[in-house]
């Protein structure tokens, strides 16, 4: 599924460099739920960043399904974006004045296809928002949903182009510790039943527990990558 | 419509739309005035152009009349020319304009006395063209017409007679109205004849017809006695707003049917007693020279395809009626050349305004050729042009960085929605679509706006200052095209701006 190998990445501010990842290799398998724990400045948003193919790596190589996206240009890397992974954000980031399905239907309508018909459009937001329990609250904007319930709408719109890999940054950051293990059973059972590939950063160690591995980055590198014991990997495909 | 609307671009467009919904409409209101303007401007510009056009087209700009003997001595020298402008304006003017009465008209009939009674065709009109007062000048001929016709550069060729006549109502037919048996300068008005070709309308094109037609090539070829008449003649013989076609009229004893009414096609030149063309009648020449007994004519009227192209033509014409005629190198024309710059200039075929306005622009009125009073009225216009492309252009360009400043607050306002959309799979040309299409709809929707105010604007401008405005639907589209391309091009920058963002750092930013 995913292969990084001597991943590295500079930043420069003014004079100075920043080395916000100095060479990280590792592999996840399809259907693989890790979790990404480390201190803040460690790395683990710009890694999850290249893995999602919105930045490129200064150095290393990446192969996502086979295929090196380390130098894809900018358009082929939506296009990577859109069909083949999802994205939940710390901030939910869904459109203000829109309703939680046409949230949803928002990757629909940047498909190799072009924009997906209407009615199909609402269909396949129906099944995703359904996916995440949220069916009945289609029509209401995201100022009329609560925090757990827009994370779900967030969920629901990375889940509707049927991607590969579900890549979340800090997904409870903005949540309470009840709606966070909703939240994150959510994910787990997106891994166990449809066999997505899922990586979440975190920083609660209860979080990090649903994964079935769980990465330590700390300066830009990885310092410990184990199995969690706790859970059984959930191997399917 | 409605599918249109609800298409995620223009639906998202009008959301981020009405969230900035004031400046939304300022920025609308800006294109709106330029676009008005712009459409203001062709409006006025178009309608000046007619007016020029047909004041080109009243004063026969492109027309030289070619006359029978030499009554002028041949100018080469065009200051001289000038010094005797004076002399034409004498001679072309109607004889009953005795505002000069101490100066014959010499180019006109010896025996066209308006004072006096000669209503017989066969007595001392019929004189035959040695008696007319033709005599040796009597040298154009039909055929003469006919060759300079072959010219190239040349439009129209119309031969000529022309006299002073008493026209009567027909005394069988002409029932008239009570007052015009009662009061004979009624039933009776002495005016102007001319025998003339059927090409006559295509060459006086400030022509247009009240009632009935001019004669056809079947009457002429017949020698028809039908008479057009124009609008002062018909209103002097049957009233104002009466129908005299079809009655009928006499000209030396003849009966003639009225086939016809003419009047001025435009405003610059109205019909008045005293004048030549409306103040008069018309029939077949070869009707004139049957009934009195002629076979020349007194002139030949030629028409250029270009007004430009006069004094060439001028000159060719000379050279083939010198051949034809026989005239050795050192001999005098037997013919004289009257390009229509001197009559216009000297017989006032413009409304005094704009005379007055181009005498104010040049020293000497004398020494201005129509031409030259064309591009004076055309540089006139093309000045209110240019004021009116200005006010345009200084609106548009506010409107337009209307549109960069409320776009670029758009981007800044959504940058975090932005990013979203690439990570999700936008692609840079997505963003930089949607947001091209936002300032479109502003300056498209601000362009509809001003489309309206333009035409009620120059509905106004032509009511209220008597300036003629023509709102073409050319001119329409064209607004519309220019509103849009405002959007376009100040939408660019923002939109590419916003396609360039990274979507890491747009992610960031809320
Ligand atoms: N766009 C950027 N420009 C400069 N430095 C950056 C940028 N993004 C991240 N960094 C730096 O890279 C390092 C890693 O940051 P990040 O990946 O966000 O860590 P984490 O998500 O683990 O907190 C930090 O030192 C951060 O300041
Ligand atoms: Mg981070």
């Amino acid at each position: 599924m995913i292969a990084v190998h001597d991943l590295a990445k500079q930043y420069h501010v003014g004079d100075h460099v920043v080395n916000a990842l100095k060479g990280v290799t590792m592999s996840v398998g399809a259907a693989e739920f890790v979790t990404i724990v480390g201190p803040s400045g460690s790395g683990k948003s710009t890694f999850m960043h290249i893995l999602g193919c919105l930045d490129r790596p200064t150095n290393g190589r990446y192969v996502l399904n086979g295929r090196d996206v380390s130098t894809l240009p900018p358009d082929e890397l939506a296009r990577v974006r859109n069909e083949t992974i999802g994205f939940v954000f710390q901030g939910f980031n869904l459109l203000a004045r829109t309703s939680a399905l046409e949230n949803v239907e928002l990757p629909l309508l940047y498909t190799r296809q072009g924009v997906v018909r209407a009615a199909e459009r609402r269909d396949r937001a129906m099944r995703a928002l359904e996916a995440v329990g949220l069916t009945d609250r289609a029509d209401h904007h995201p100022n009329q949903l609560s925090g757990g319930q827009q994370q779900r709408v967030a969920i629901a719109r990375a889940l509707v182009t049927q991607p590969s890999l579900l890549l979340a940054d800090e997904p409870t950051g903005n949540l309470d510790s009840a709606t966070s293990h909703e939240v994150m059973e959510i994910f787990a059972r997106l891994s166990s039943d449809r066999g997505i590939t899922i990586v979440v950063i975190t920083h609660e160690r209860d979080i990090a527990a649903y994964g079935t591995r769980i990465v330590d980055f700390r300066d830009g590198l990885v310092v410990s990558d184990r199995a969690n014991e706790a859970r059984e990997p959930a191997r399917v495909g | 419509m409605q599918k249109f609307l609800r298409h995620p671009v223009v639906d998202t467009a009008i959301k981020a739309l009405s969230r900035n919904r004031l400046q939304t409409v300022l920025t609308m209101l800006g294109i709106a005035v330029g676009v008005a303007t712009v459409l203001a401007m062709m409006a006025v510009g178009a309608g000046a152009q007619r007016s020029i056009e047909q004041q080109v087209r009243a004063a026969g700009l492109n027309q030289i009349t070619i006359r029978a003997g030499n009554w002028r001595p041949k100018i080469t020298d065009s200051d001289e020319a000038v010094a005797h402008q004076g002399d034409a304006r004498e001679s072309l003017r109607h004889p009953l304009d005795r505002r000069n009465p101490d100066v014959l008209p010499i180019a006109f009939h010896p025996e066209d006395d308006p004072m006096e009674k000669h209503d017989h065709p066969t007595a001392r009109q019929r004189l035959g063209d040695l008696e007319a007062g033709l005599g040796s000048a009597a040298t154009m001929t039909f055929d003469d017409a006919e060759a300079l016709r072959q010219l190239p550069g040349v439009q129209y060729v119309a031969g000529g007679i022309h006299e002073n006549v008493r026209v009567h109502l027909d005394p069988s037919t002409g029932s008239g109205s009570p007052r015009a048996t009662s009061r004979g300068d009624q039933k009776r008005w002495f005016t102007r004849m001319h025998g003339t070709d059927v090409m006559m309308p295509s060459i006086k094109r400030a022509w247009t017809f009240t009632s009935g037609r001019f004669f056809t090539e079947r009457e002429q070829d017949r020698a028809s006695q039908v008479v057009v008449l124009g609008q002062v003649v018909a209103d002097k013989l049957f009233g104002p707003g009466a129908a005299p076609v079809g009655r009928e009229v006499m000209l030396w004893n003849q009966t003639f049917e009225v086939i016809g009414v003419v009047t001025s096609a435009t405003w610059v030149v109205q019909p008045a007693p005293g004048d030549d063309q409306f103040d008069a009648v018309y029939m077949p020449y070869t009707t004139t020279q049957r009934l009195l007994n002629l076979s020349k004519l007194n002139d030949i009227t030629v028409t250029a395809e270009s007004s430009g192209d006069i004094s060439r033509l001028s000159r060719e014409i000379t050279k083939l009626l010198r051949i034809r005629h026989g005239i050795g190198d050192h001999e005098a024309d037997d013919f004289t050349l009257i390009t229509q710059a001197t009559k216009a200039l000297t017989t006032g075929g413009l409304p005094p305004s704009v005379a007055r306005a181009v005498a104010s622009n040049v020293a000497e009125l004398e020494k201005v050729t129509l031409e030259q009073l064309a591009m004076t009225m055309e540089r006139a216009s093309r000045t209110m042009t240019w004021l009116l492309a200005a006010v345009a252009a200084v609106s548009l360009l506010v409107g337009g960085i209307g549109i960069m400043n409320i776009t670029l607050l758009s981007v800044t306002e959504r940058t975090s929605e932005i990013g979203l959309r690439m990570a999700v799979g936008a692609r840079g040309k997505d963003v930089m679509r949607q947001f091209l299409f936002e300032a479109v709809v502003i300056s498209a929707a601000g362009g509809l706006a001003g489309i309206v105010v333009g035409v009620i604007a120059s509905i106004g401008i032509a009511r209220t200052l008597q300036w003629a405005t023509v709102v073409s639907p050319l001119s329409v589209v064209l607004a519309f095209g220019i509103a849009t391309a405002v959007g376009v091009f100040f939408g660019w920058y923002p939109a590419r701006r916003a396609s360039k963002l990274d979507p890491i750092v747009a992610l960031r930013r809320d």
